[in-house]
């Protein structure tokens, strides 16, 4: 909320600077998010009155004025403003004088005619940005030849308000006065209404009926007649402009000006748009239409609350006035509406037809069902002092649901223990009060408290609570070091997991990146389970970001593709996050492990030139990882998932598939714009790999003998992979065989066709004895029998 | 003594003096492994003066024996003596370059984003809380209605929130994870809830539609404002490893605290003198807090009568801006490898 500080000022005594005040507010939970001082870049400027007005001999468009400055003699001024006239009082810039944007006022001739100063618009005196003619002080107090900033009052700051949504009373002048007061120690100053009222019944102007009273608690109003409308007086407009609302006219601008002095809104009615002599509160039917006075038409549904006539709506209750009632020009009767309607069906109509006003803003939050009379009266007596208008009868109260004020006990041990702090009665008898909650003793160290019903907020003790703390200044509580110790707490041992993992990822030289969980729907598609569809947000910022990220590979293949556009060569990245997808219509989250090689082993080196990723280095990433999580016999199996390439495989332990590793598919890195073919990834669903790592580990005694080594070279069909060799070695090896290690692999010349030639080294150990050449020869014999067998390989002599 | 023993001492000598003689005008490794295996090796001088163990009578034999012994000791001794003050210098002089670059492994990183909440996590349960996570995609109930924030509330305002169907949105804070903790688990409850959160704001220098929070709670008999105040101050000075951090409370408001506070810290770069980056007021603002509110203590079955407990969150990007002076929040989600690689 936006309101000037000398507006404030008539409701209370500020001492504060404007920029202790702000801190006061600010301290006291109402943000004050900026101070800022209305310019008034001017100087040399008076009040003048136009005493004469003739047309310029050589320009029809300007008029030469005799202006009145008071004292000394009336000076000659050429004007082109349209609206100078005989009698207007107006600003009058005087030879030497400064205006807006340095614009420097000197007597000179205007097409033949001497002008000795300039009568000036708000835009020219820098109080607007913009304004149609001269600025017109209509008011009384303007004295001719009078000092116009003199006249404009002290110097004024524009104050912007933070207000939360519980504090709809602090959406007001004297909301904000009234927390000032409390914060300073100050009285708030009421205004007292005084209004004279014409005899007669109101209920033969008009007459309310309130057939929705779930909607509407209470509906005030008065009959007000022989308006004059016309512009309002600057100073309202003033407050208006910084305040962030345009003026119209008077009536308009009172019922606003209220609206922001009180917080309760308003809405006038020009009477003769009033069928029926009648007011009926309802609700719409089903598709009613209604135009609102921004001339929009919307169709309503049975829920909206309606102001309606005798024969049709005429306004949104709360919300918006229709185009049908609204005050015109030659508005002369008004009827003045002050009701009281229910929050949360605000909010609803409100949201549902995307209307957002100053009024239906105040009513969501609540306004002070109990203050309709005054407002409206407030109002009503502005227009007699503005617009000479006249109080027809007494005012209509319609009071379906009375509210009363609310009680709370309270005890000032509940307070201290929730505080933390020794606060004792007297402290907190002299804090209340303040806020115009009445406080009884009820007895020792407990009170009864009465709380206004402008403050919807506070209905427990412990919102008594908070507004004892505020006033106290949290900067007054203590700072506590609690040593109780749960016993009882423990590590929760899936997030450590996740943790231990990133640091082994990053062990085995991968970066962590840290990437957007949204994407877009046609990144997502390719990565969807059978059967499964995107998560789609329904208000998606932009279609890059429309849907849940269906696989952390979106992720990583989008960082590689942004490092690869800024010349970096070498990318290995690993990420562990959530991603997700729609199943059978119920949303499913799945925290990925997920890494990738891309380009090159390292850098081109004077010791080696480095060589393309392969299938082999991410094989080796994940079977460190696993290794180290304790999945020491992992199967591969072919990956079926279309992103991979025929280069790759399905990682599965047991019956669980872990997940799959290999090449991306090329298309698919095409459409990332990725340009290298050699992008290895590896995806890991991690509650899998969580529930199947090793715990506990236990120590295994290491051997106390020497081990023995002894090498192998094969000749076998090149379709055997070298893996089924591998497990067979292990399988018939025996006990004593301590390790496999495949040291040479080779295809080509001098290996007859179709053939691959390998070679073993192969550790034999025992627990029990140092083994000879005569213990291992047997085994190694058995071993090579049972691959001719059953794979026909052969020893290669060597 | 006999004149075999007597020509086998003066071999002895001889020997020892001829490759002590040998030792000295050696040059390099190579000589010196010559001389070793000369002397000591399997046909090496030493072992054939063994050999003439034979000449000599059994009465002698212990004495010849200990002279060989000793002669083969000595020997040995200052061959590696020698050996060893070659062997400090570099070998091949001319070729060793120690200039040339290094052999670099392959480094890791983790991201600095995650660094800081491994931080905020360690500092917490160092002071007893557990960490908790929930998931990102959560029902409205738990991230707005059961944390006091009803539908056609204009609290719902406070975020702008990324909708899903099936009533389900994108968290817009981990402050579900408190209600799902609250569920299953009586009091005492102390947990943090990092985690990542959405909201709708367009990116820009200060926002990304995907950032990071933690969320702590703790519950219990007795728990007061004041504990809060203690508990977030000793956060300040552990996570910015600064004693003399202050922390200020301002009152706010949240749907499901009460009182609500906002917290602020003694700005790092002026010491709370007032800097540009505080704007003059020494105080960055980092966070909200507060008592949880009663009404949410309703939504999980705790009594408001027994148990009181204190709620806080806090932007680990805000942290992280402030920890590597980062003036961009977007470069965190950009994971470009040039700033991967400096943390
Ligand atoms: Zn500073």
């Amino acid at each position: 909320m936006k309101v000037t500080l000398n507006w404030l000022k008539e409701f209370v005594d500020i001492s504060h600077t404007p920029d202790e005040l702000a801190h006061a507010l600010t301290m006291a939970g109402l943000e004050v998010e900026s101070v800022e001082k209305i310019e008034r870049p001017f100087n040399a400027v008076v009040i003048g009155e136009v005493i004469s007005c003739s047309v310029h001999p050589q320009a029809d468009q300007l008029q030469v004025c005799r202006v009145a400055m008071g004292a000394s003699e009336p000076v000659t001024v050429v004007c082109g403003a349209p609206n100078v006239a005989v009698g207007i009082k107006a600003p009058l810039a005087l030879p030497g004088a400064v205006l807006a944007q340095n614009f420097r006022v000197a007597s000179r001739e205007i097409r033949g005619v001497a002008s000795h100063g300039m009568l000036c618009s708000e835009a020219e005196l820098g109080l607007t940005e913009r304004s149609e003619g001269l600025m017109l002080l209509a008011e009384e107090d303007a004295r001719i030849g009078a000092d116009f900033n003199a006249w404009l009052g002290e110097a004024d700051y524009v104050l912007d308000v933070n207000i939360s949504p519980n504090r709809p009373d602090c959406l007001s002048v004297i909301g904000l006065a009234r927390e000032i007061a409390a914060v300073s120690g100050k009285k708030l100053r009421r205004k007292e209404i005084v209004l004279a009222t014409i005899a007669g019944t109101i209920t033969d102007r008009i007459r309310v009926v309130i057939e929705d009273a779930q909607h509407c608690s209470r509906y005030s109003g008065r009959y007000l007649q022989n308006i004059h409308i016309q512009p309002s007086p600057y100073w309202m407009a003033y407050r208006l402009h910084h305040s962030g609302i345009r003026a119209i006219n008077n009536v308009v601008d009172i019922t606003n000006y209220v609206l922001l002095e009180t917080g309760h809104p308003l809405h006038a009615f020009d009477y003769r748009q009033i069928a029926g002599q009648k007011i009926i509160v309802r609700t719409a039917a089903a598709d009613e239409p209604f135009t609102t006075l921004d001339g929009k038409r919307h169709l309503l549904d049975a829920q909206t609350c309606l102001i309606c006539d005798a024969d049709k709506p005429v306004a949104l209750a709360g919300i918006m006035g229709g185009l049908n009632s609204e005050v015109r020009e030659d508005t002369q009767t008004v009827f003045l509406e002050s009701a009281c309607f229910e929050p949360i069906h605000i909010r609803r109509s409100s949201k549902k037809l995307a209307i957002s006003t100053e009024s239906s803003r105040r009513f969501e939050r609540g306004v002070d069902p109990n203050g309709t009379v005054y407002a409206m009266d407030r109002a009503a007596e502005l227009m007699c002092e503005l617009a000479g208008a006249q109080v027809y009868g007494e005012a209509i109260d319609v009071h379906p649901v009375v509210v009363e004020p609310q009680i709370i006990h309270i005890t000032t041990e509940r307070i201290n223990t929730l505080l933390g702090t020794q606060l004792t009665e007297s402290e907190i008898l002299a804090l209340l009060p303040r806020l115009e909650i009445e406080c009884t003793a009820t007895e020792h160290d407990a009170f009864q408290l009465k709380i206004p019903t402008f403050r919807p907020d506070l209905s427990r003790p412990v919102d008594i609570i908070e507004e004892i703390a505020r006033l106290h200044g949290f900067d007054k509580i203590p700072f506590s070091i609690r040593a109780s110790i749960d016993q009882s707490q423990t590590i929760n041992e899936r997030i450590a997991f996740q943790d231990y993992l990133r640091r082994l990822l990053a062990g085995l030289g991968l970066r962590e990146t840290l990437s957007l969980s949204l994407v877009s729907a046609m990144a997502a598609q390719p990565f969807l389970p059978q059967g499964a569809k995107v998560v789609e947000l329904l208000n998606p910022l932009s279609t890059d970001w429309a849907v849940f990220r269906s696989s952390l590979l979106i992720s990583l293949l989008q960082n590689t593709a942004y490092n690869r556009n800024r010349q970096s060569t070498i990318q290995r990245f690993f990420e562990i996050g959530n991603a997700a997808w729609c199943e059978n219509d119920s949303h499913r989250e799945k925290k990925q492990v997920v890494g990738i090689l891309a380009g090159e082993t390292h850098e081109p080196a004077w010791y080696d030139r480095g060589r393309a990723f392969d299938f082999y280095d991410i094989k080796g990433i994940v079977l460190q990882l696993l290794k180290a999580c304790g999945l020491a016999s992992v199967r591969l199996e072919p990956a079926a998932d279309s992103y991979w390439s025929p280069e790759s495989a399905a990682l599965w332990y047991e019956n669980t598939c872990l997940g799959a590793m290999g090449r991306m598919d090329e298309s698919l890195l095409a459409a990332y714009k990725i340009k290298t073919r050699d992008v290895f990834a590896f995806q890991i669903d991690f509650d899998v790999l969580y529930a199947h790592h090793l715990q506990h580990r236990l120590f295994v005694p290491i051997p106390r003998f020497p081990s023995l080594p002894f090498d192998i070279a094969l000749l076998m069909d090149a379709t055997i992979p070298v893996g089924d060799i591998e497990t067979a070695i292990r399988q018939e090896g025996g006990p004593s065989l301590a390790g496999v290690h495949l040291f040479d692999f080779y295809q080509g010349e001098q290996i007859p066709p179709g053939k691959k030639s390998v070679a073993f080294s192969l550790t034999f150990c025992s627990r029990e004895r140092t083994l000879g050449d005569e213990d291992v020869t047997p085994m190694v014999d058995h071993i090579l029998t049972h691959l001719k067998a059953h794979f026909g390989v052969e020893l290669r002599p060597r | 003594m006999s004149e075999n023993l007597q020509k086998t001492l003066a071999e002895i000598a001889r020997i020892e003096k001829q490759c002590q003689s040998l030792l000295v005008t050696a040059t390099n490794l190579q000589e010196l492994e010559k001389i070793k295996s000369d002397f000591l090796g399997r046909k090496g001088a030493v072992q054939a003066l063994f050999a003439l163990m034979g000449r000599v009578g059994a009465d002698e034999k212990p004495h010849l024996g200990a002279a060989l012994n000793r002669l083969k000791e000595t020997l040995q001794a200052e061959i590696e003596t020698r050996m060893a003050s070659f062997q400090r210098q570099p070998m091949a002089i001319d070729s060793f370059d120690p200039s040339l670059p290094a052999k670099l492994p392959a480094m890791g990183s983790l991201h600095p984003i995650l660094q800081v909440m491994d931080e905020v996590k360690q500092i917490f349960t160092s002071m007893g809380f557990r960490v908790e996570e929930g998931p990102e995609i959560e029902s409205d109930y738990y991230n707005f209605e059961a944390l006091n924030i009803p539908a056609y509330h204009p609290s719902r305002d406070m975020q702008d929130t990324f909708y899903l169907s099936g009533q389900h949105v994108l968290r817009t804070h981990t402050s579900p994870v408190q209600i799902r903790t609250m569920e299953t688990q009586k009091p005492p409850v102390r947990m943090i809830a990092p985690g990542r959160c959405f909201r709708k704001d367009t990116p820009d220098a200060t926002h990304s539609p995907t950032f990071h929070q933690c969320e702590g709670l703790c519950v219990d008999r007795g728990v007061s404002f004041a504990d809060l105040k203690g508990v977030v101050q000793a956060f300040a000075q552990k996570i910015f490893a600064d004693k003399s951090m202050r922390v200020r409370f301002r009152p706010s408001f949240f749907p499901f605290t009460e009182p609500s506070a906002e917290y602020d810290f003694s700005c790092i770069f002026c010491k709370g003198k007032g800097c540009r980056v505080c704007k003059n007021t020494g105080w960055l603002e980092i966070s909200g807090a507060g008592m949880v509110d009663p009404a949410v203590f309703g939504f999980v079955d705790y009594d408001p009568e027994i148990f009181s407990g204190y709620a806080f969150g806090m932007g680990l990007e805000r942290i992280a801006i402030l920890k590597y002076r980062v003036n961009d929040i977007r470069i965190f989600f950009e994971n470009d490898i040039r700033f991967l690689e400096q943390f």
